[in-house]
This record gives structure tokens, sequence and C-alpha cells, in this order.
């Protein structure tokens, strides 16, 4: 299968004043399409600069990241927030939710941001998504009227409604109790199947990276040594590890 | 538009989600527009009151004057002189000129001076009468009706004497020093009082009367000087043109003949028996104002006031009328004081409780025993002034009514201004026109000019005892243009002295005669008045197709420092306003860049998920401009309330300056309707303004920030 995000060579520095921070120093990976990747590492090992790189919301320092075929550092700033909005969803750790929009309304807004649909198709694809997540009955909640665990699968519907080639999740279940922290990632597992949507989420829950299709560790910005890579993802990137 | 849609829904559900920001910057927003459709409607109703008082009752739209006068019209004068204007010789060709400017609707021609008049001393009054009387009997009247006024102008003047004598005790016991008290002043007193001088007053009564003139009446000094404001004008098309003016008392001054009247406010103010007018103020205050004595110190004064001044009352008492009111003041005080003046101050001693019986009671049995009014109307006022060739000019003029104008009845600039005609006011200000200039060197000539010595100057001007015939039946009151300045010209005495009698002798005048003379300005109404300043400039240009140098100015500067008042007022309140909104800005901005910084994630997460930096630029003004509409009109419908209410109640004057504002006694503003759609635009800008920044902070948060955690 082709790689739907390219890394090759990928050098981050980040210049905070008279101290440089390397965070990644030469990664170089491919994600195939469909995947359910982790990434996997201690705080501070760039496994979030990685993610951002990826989502586009970063640009390297040096080497080149391909997502969907698009090499973001020729891309301006302009063509990266298209590119994240048509080809990219996003869960966050924190959920991130819009405080003052229902559910439905939280959802909806990527949509809204796209724009092309009409009520009546953007409310199907809401109510259908809805169904999936398990929160059909409270489409017209606020998010602080909802549970940690909700709250974190209205963002994975907001994440899946644009119908994204690449769902990016940093740390998706680091706020949740394990048990809810299964489902959010069993419900992640069950659209990447269903969907074919390539997920890669950044997690150091052993339990979570078990669900992975591959690992990939970081370390010290770079990808860890142990890693192998048995299923052959990621062709020839080193630190990949598959289950 | 659906995002537009998206966005105003957030902007909406955000004014619930931040409630600090929401109370400050709203707070603010809602104090703006409510200070500007309060401020608004009061400076507008303020101004507006005043511009009607201004236009309806004096300017018009439009004063047209000489443009080669010295200095600018002041209708209201300049720091109490007058401008020097230059006259326009012939109002006839001034108006032909103006009626062709197609805006011109019509035109009145106009005179604005003042004099100084002394308004009725008791004493001289009393003197006057008895003179006449005299003066009668002596030219053969011995009629029962003669000798008994000359009886009862006796026991008045007595009855003064008394009553000086009275103040004189009191002030000696006031002040025990010896030397505070005039020797001279008692020996005129204890003269005018000792019965032997009163026998001997039939033997030769004019030597006497010099006495008492000359000694006694400067003694009862109650006469203050009254400063009149005239308008002279052809009446008739005044009070055509001016269409609101209305007859009070008396009436019209009939086509064609002399007269004068009053502005029935200044009327009411200046004339009026001084008691009589605090108790009307007074009751105005309770009436009108809810004020009571009790807890208004300005009432309570008036009361003080109407207890300690009861003199100017007990002077005009002659005997007969004295007895009756002391009768009439026990009956309503219930007191067995004999004492005129106590029993007044008794009776003025009024509270909230007795007041409006006491009001009543004034009026109904206390004024028909007085002269309310110094000047009566059908009294004959003697207006004197120095014309500018420094003639000194007598115009004798019947007062015949008092007038004011519809709906600006109260108000103290319309009730400045009294009334005269035309050609009365031309021979006070001294116009010369041909025929009369003429006239004048045949008299001079006739006259001859002779030099007379200063000592003699008065023998000259007046003869040895010449009495001036007065013209009329009712009083003379003798007005004086330029008071300090009584021994000038004398060498002109005669030649003045035979246009004097002239003015006298031909009162009747007829309308070609006040269409060709000369007047200092005339007032021009426009069809249009929105249109003014375009139409000033074809005003001056018709003038100068007729050979006229004509000047014309909006009724606001006409109206000279009142009218930069105006400005003033709008200059104040705009500089307020913008004071107000550069700090609400600096306010609103701060309180937004802290609800923008609270709200770095959100916006970080709306940037990673999709959305374009301009998006974010326009969420953020957008709900400063939702904030900007809501509390605006919440602030505006709350200023149309405040302002409602206040007009439903009205603030009432409690110090001159107020009256004068308030263009009466209650002030009682209109709501501005253009005033609320100013408010919420204005709130709109302002917010919209302060969120410019704010909204550029958030326009730069990096999506990045999403990805960071919550603390």
């Amino acid at each position: 299968m082709a790689a739907i995000v390219s890394l090759r060579d990928v050098v981050k520095d980040y210049d905070l004043g008279k101290v440089q921070v390397h965070a990644l120093r030469g990664i170089t990976l491919d994600v195939p399409q469909g995947e359910f990747l982790s990434i996997a590492g201690p705080s501070g090992s760039g496994k979030t600069t990685l993610l951002n790189l990826i989502g586009c919301v970063d640009t390297p320092t040096s080497g080149s990241v391909e997502v969907a075929g698009h090499d973001t550092s020729k891309l301006s700033e302009r063509q990266l927030t298209e590119l994240r909005l048509h080809t990219l969803g996003f869960i966050f750790q924190s959920f991130n939710l819009v405080q003052v929009l229902s559910v439905f309304q939280n959802i909806e807004f990527p949509l809204l941001l796209q724009g092309g649909l009409t009520v009546g198709e953007r409310t199907k694809r809401i109510e259908e998504l809805l169904a999936q997540v398990g929160l059909s009955e409270h489409i017209h909640k606020r998010p602080n009227e909802l549970s940690g665990g909700q709250r974190q699968r209205v963002a994975v519907a907001r994440a899946l409604v644009s119908r994204p080639k690449i769902v990016l999740a940093d740390e998706p279940t680091a706020n949740l109790d394990s048990v809810t922290g299964q489902n959010i990632i069993d419900l992640m597992k069950e659209l990447n199947h269903k969907q074919g949507t390539t997920f890669i989420f950044s997690t150091h829950d052993p339990k979570v990276m078990a669900h992975a299709s591959a690992v990939v560790k970081v370390a010290d910005g770079k990808l860890a040594e142990n890693g192998g890579n048995p299923s052959g993802v990621g062709g020839a990137a080193a630190g990949v590890e598959a289950h | 538009m659906e995002k537009l849609a998206v966005v105003v829904r957030i902007a909406f559900r955000n004014l619930f989600a931040s409630r600090l920001k929401t109370a400050i910057v709203g707070g603010i927003i809602l104090v703006g527009a409510l200070l500007i459709v309060v401020g608004t409607s009061f400076v507008g109703s303020i101004v507006g009151g005043m511009s009607r008082s201004i236009i309806g009752s004096a300017a018009g739209d439009v004063q047209v004057y000489s443009s080669k006068s010295k200095d600018e019209l002041a209708i209201w004068g300049q720091m109490g002189s007058d401008p020097d204007l230059a006259a326009l010789d012939d109002f006839s060709k001034v108006k032909a000129a103006l009626e062709k400017v197609p805006n011109v609707k019509s035109v009145v021609p106009m005179g604005i001076s003042g004099a100084q008049v002394t308004g009725g001393n008791t004493i001289d009054l009393a003197l006057g009468d008895l003179r006449d009387a005299v003066r009668k009997l002596k030219a053969g009247d011995t009629s029962p009706k003669v000798t008994q006024a000359i009886a009862a102008e006796k026991a008045h003047v007595r009855h003064i004497v008394t009553v000086l004598q009275g103040d004189q005790k009191n002030r000696a016991e006031i002040v025990s020093d010896t030397r505070a008290t005039n020797a001279e002043e008692d020996a005129v007193l204890a003269k005018a009082s000792d019965p032997a001088f009163w026998q001997s007053f039939d033997a030769d009564p004019y030597a006497h009367l010099e006495f008492l003139e000359n000694k006694l009446a400067p003694l009862a000094a109650d006469a203050d000087l009254i400063y009149l404001r005239y308008i002279g004008t052809d009446l008739a098309t005044f009070g055509k043109t001016f269409d609101r003016m209305e007859i009070v008392d008396g009436t019209t001054v009939p086509e064609g003949q002399r007269g004068f009247l009053f502005a029935k406010m200044f009327y009411e103010e200046n004339v009026k028996l001084k008691s009589a007018r605090r108790l009307d103020k007074i009751k105005e205050g309770i009436d009108l104002n809810h004020k009571t004595i009790a807890t208004d110190l300005d009432l309570q004064r008036m009361v003080r006031e109407n207890q300690s001044q009861t003199r100017e009352i007990a002077l005009q008492l002659d005997d007969v009328k004295a007895k009756e009111m002391v009768a009439r003041l026990q009956a309503l005080t219930g007191s067995k004081e004999t004492n005129v003046e106590k029993l007044l101050a008794e009776f003025f001693k009024t509270d909230d409780a007795n007041f409006h019986a006491r009001y009543k009671a004034f009026y109904a049995q206390l004024a028909p025993l007085l002269d309310l009014y110094r000047i009566r109307i059908g009294d004959t006022l003697t207006i004197k002034s120095y014309t500018k060739s420094g003639f000194v000019k007598n115009v004798n003029l019947k007062v015949y009514g008092t007038f004011q104008f519809k709906g600006l009845e109260k108000s103290a600039l319309s009730g400045s201004l009294s009334l005269m005609d035309l050609k009365s006011f031309r021979d006070l200000y001294g116009f010369l026109n041909p025929a009369t200039e003429k006239e004048m060197q045949a008299i001079e000539k006739e006259a001859g000019v002779r030099h007379v010595d200063r000592k003699d100057a008065e023998a000259e001007l007046f003869g040895a005892d010449s009495e001036p015939a007065p013209p009329d039946t009712g009083r003379d009151i003798v007005a004086n243009a330029t008071p300090g300045l009584n021994a000038v010209d004398a060498q002109n005495a005669p030649a003045a002295a035979a246009i004097h009698d002239k003015t006298v002798a031909s009162a009747a005048f007829s309308q070609s005669e006040l269409e060709h003379g000369a007047v200092l300005s005339a007032a021009v109404f426009l069809k249009d008045p929105s249109k003014l300043r375009q139409t000033l400039p074809q005003i001056e240009k018709a003038g100068s197709d007729a050979g006229l140098s004509l000047k014309a100015v909006s009724w606001q500067q006409a109206a000279g420092f009142i009218g930069q008042m105006v400005l003033l007022f709008w200059a104040i309140f705009v500089t307020a306003a913008i004071v107000i909104f550069v700090v609400a800005v600096v306010i609103i901005n701060n309180a937004l860049v802290m609800a923008t910084l609270e709200r770095v994630r959100e916006i970080g997460t709306l940037r990673a998920i999709g959305a374009q930096k301009p998006f974010i630029l326009g969420m953020l003004v957008v709900e400063a401009v939702v904030m900007g509409v809501v509390f605006g009109t919440l602030g505006a419908a709350a200023g149309a309330a405040i302002v409602s209410a206040v007009h439903a109640h009205g603030i009432g004057a409690t110090a001159d300056i107020m009256y004068f504002l308030f263009s009466g006694p209650r002030f009682q503003p209109l709501l501005s309707v253009p005033s609320l759609f100013i408010a919420v635009g204005a709130m709109i800008v302002v917010s919209a303004f302060s969120s410019f920044y704010p909204a550029w902070l958030a326009m730069r948060i990096s999506p990045v920030q999403a990805m960071q955690t919550e603390d």
C-alpha cells in the first residue's frame, strides 16, 4: 500500500532565544494508508512535534514531510490550513470542543468551514456519526453537560465528519480513566476498520499501544533502535513495531 | 453565509460564556449608548429651545445688515454694549433685492438697541401727580376733583415721609454709632414731617414741591434702573411674520401709530412689584417644580425677602389706602398690630401650609390697593437716547400692551426683547434721511449755533423755570440710553429741542414712510431653512447686484455670544463624547485582549481543524459587534426610558442660568430619535474598533497551541 504520510530525514529545531532545542533529529518514516499507528515515547521525546508535523500545523526545519502527496514545506500557511481542513482530522488530549456550541454544532463546524453540503446532508451525516459514537441522545447538549468520555467521542465525531484521510490523535486517552480510554480506542479502531481511515495517535500507555497495528517509538528526537517492523509497515523505515 | 451564521452563533453564545468580559464590555457599551441618547436629547433640547427662541422671536433664519458696519451684528448685544452697525438707508431697496432670492420667504425691517429706563420711583410719581394737580389749580381749575387730588397726594407724601422716618429710626437702632446716621437727612425728614411745612404748602406750592423733589425724593431711592432692550420694527409685518407672537395684556399698537410693547416676561420680571413677583415665583416653585418652602433654600430666601422688603408696598399707600390695608391685613393674619410694614412682614411669613391661601388673598385683597406694575399699560414711556450724531432725543411712547411668543412663553431669550415702532426707533437712533437733514440745517441756521458756558448750560437747556409738558395723561417714565453723559452737546440743544418737539407732534406715519426709511438690519425667513448655508451667499449676491453692500449671517451668528453658546454646548458635548469613546475603546480593548488570551486553545483548535486566519479575525470582530448591537440597543433603550421619564417628570430649574438654558422653569427634554441610531451605530464602531487589536492577536495564534494541555 502507498504511504499516505511520508517523512524523510526530518529535523525540527526550536529556537528558544539563546537555547536551541533539537526536537527531532532526523526521522524517516512512511505510514501506509489505513494504518492504526501508535507513536510512543516518554514526555519530551518529540512525539508531539512529530504529530504536529504530520498534522500540518508545523513545518520541518529540514527534511520533507509529505501528507497525502503534498510536501508541506512547499505549501503556504493558507494551503496548509486547507490541507488540514480537507485531509486531516484532529483529536486532542483535552478534547478541545467549543464550549459555547452544542454537540451537533461542534461536529458541524468543519463541514461549515468546508462548505458545499446542504443542511439536510450535514444533518444526516452528523446523525449517522453520532449513532456510531453512541451519542444520539446527547445531540443538543453542551460539552460541559457531558462526561470526559462522551466529550472525547464528540471530538472523534468531529474529527471524522469531514471524512479525512488521516486522523491525528494526541494522547487521546490521557485525560480519561482506563475503561473510558479503552472505549475510545475501540471506537477509533472500529472506525479505522470500517472506513479505512488512517489513524495516527501518540500515547505512552502500553495498553493503548497494544491496539495499534504498528508502533513507532520515539526517544530523544529519533526513532528508537529496538523497534522492529515485522509486518513491513513503513517499508524500510526503522522503529516501526507492528502487532 | 453559513460561515457567518455560525460565527454569529458563536458570538451570541460567547456573550453568556464569558460573563466577566461581557459584564465589563457590555456595561461600557450600555453606558456609552445611554450617554449618547441622553446627552444628545438633553443638549439637543436645550439647543433646540434656544434656537427656537432666537429664530422665532427676533432673528428669523437669516439676519441681513450693512457690510460697512464696524462690528458684527449681535441681537442680544455684545457684553452689554450695542454693536456699531452702519444703517441700510432704504429698506424698500433691501426688501426688493432680497425677494429676488428664490429661497427667501419674507423680510422684516429691524433695528435693535437698548436704553436704560428709571422705572417709577413711588415718591417721584406721587410728587408728579401733586405737581400736576397744583398746576391745574393754578390754571384756574378749582373743581372738587382737583382739590381732592391735592389733598390725597399731600397725604400720600406725608405718609411716605412717615415711612422714611421709621426707616431712619430703625437704622439708628441697628447702628448705634451716631456718626453713621446722617444729620442732613434727619433735618430734611424733620422739615417734611413738620405740620407747619404742610400748612404753608398752599401759599407757595412750587417752592415746597421743589424742596420735596430735590431733597426728599433722593432719600426714597427705591427705583431701579431698568435696562430695556427693544426691537424697532414694522410692527404689523413683524406680527405677521413672527406668527407665534400674541398680545397678552392690552392691545397691539395701531397701524401707523407710535407705540411700545413690553415683552411679557421682561414686564413681569422687571416692572412688576417685587413682592408680587416673588410670590409668583414661590408659587411656580411649589406647583411646577414640587419644591417645598420647608426644604428649598431658594424659596426660603424669597419668603425672607418678602418679609423684609415691605417698603416698596408701604410707600405706595396714602393714608386712606394704608388704613384699608391695615384693616385687611389684620383680618388676614389675625394680628392686632397697626404698623403696615410689620403686618406685611407677618402676612408674608408663609410656609407650605398657608402659602396658597396667602397667595390668593394677596391678589384678591391686597393687590387692588396697589399698583402691581411700576409702568402700567397705557402709561407713556419716555425713552431718552443720545443719537449717533450726538443729539439728545426724547421719544414719548405709549405702552400699548405686552406680548409673548406661543411655545416660548418661558424663554428668557425671547422674553427679553420688547418692541417699538420703527419710526420711533429711527428717531432714537438718530437716522437722518435727506429730508430731515435739510430740515435740521434750516433749524440750526434759524436757531444759530451759540457758544454756551458750562455753568449756563442748564439754564440754556431748560430755561429758568420751564416745565416740559407731558404729552399724555398717563405717567412719565424717563429713559436714558447713556446714563452718566448728561452734560453733552449743550450747543446743539436748541436744535435738538426743536426736533424733539417735532417728533412728539408727528405721531402718525404712513406705511411708505416705514418702507422707505433706514433700518439697521432685516430678519429674513426662508422657505427651506435647511438650505440656510447655500442661501447666505445668494442673499449677499442679490444685494451687490442691487448696488447694496449687504452681509447675511445665520441666526446663530446674529445671536452673538448666545449663538456661540449654542455651538459651544455642542462642542463640549462632542468633546466629552469623544473622550468617553477613547476611554471606552481602551478599556474594551483590554478586556477583549484578556478574553482572547483565555481562548488561545479554542482558537488554536479552530485553526487546527481548518479555520483560516481571516475567519478568526472575522469571528472576533463579529463577536465584538454583536456585543455592540446587543448592549448598544439596551443602552439606547435605557437612555430613551430615562429621557422619557425626565420628560414626564421634568427637571425644575433651581438657578437663573437653568431658567435660561431650559428656556423656562422646567426642563422636559424630547427624545432625539436619530440619537438612538447614532448611539447604536457609534457603539458598533467603538466595539469593532476595540476588537481589531485582540482579533489581530488571535489571528496570530498558532494551531500548535491547540495541542497544548489544559494547564
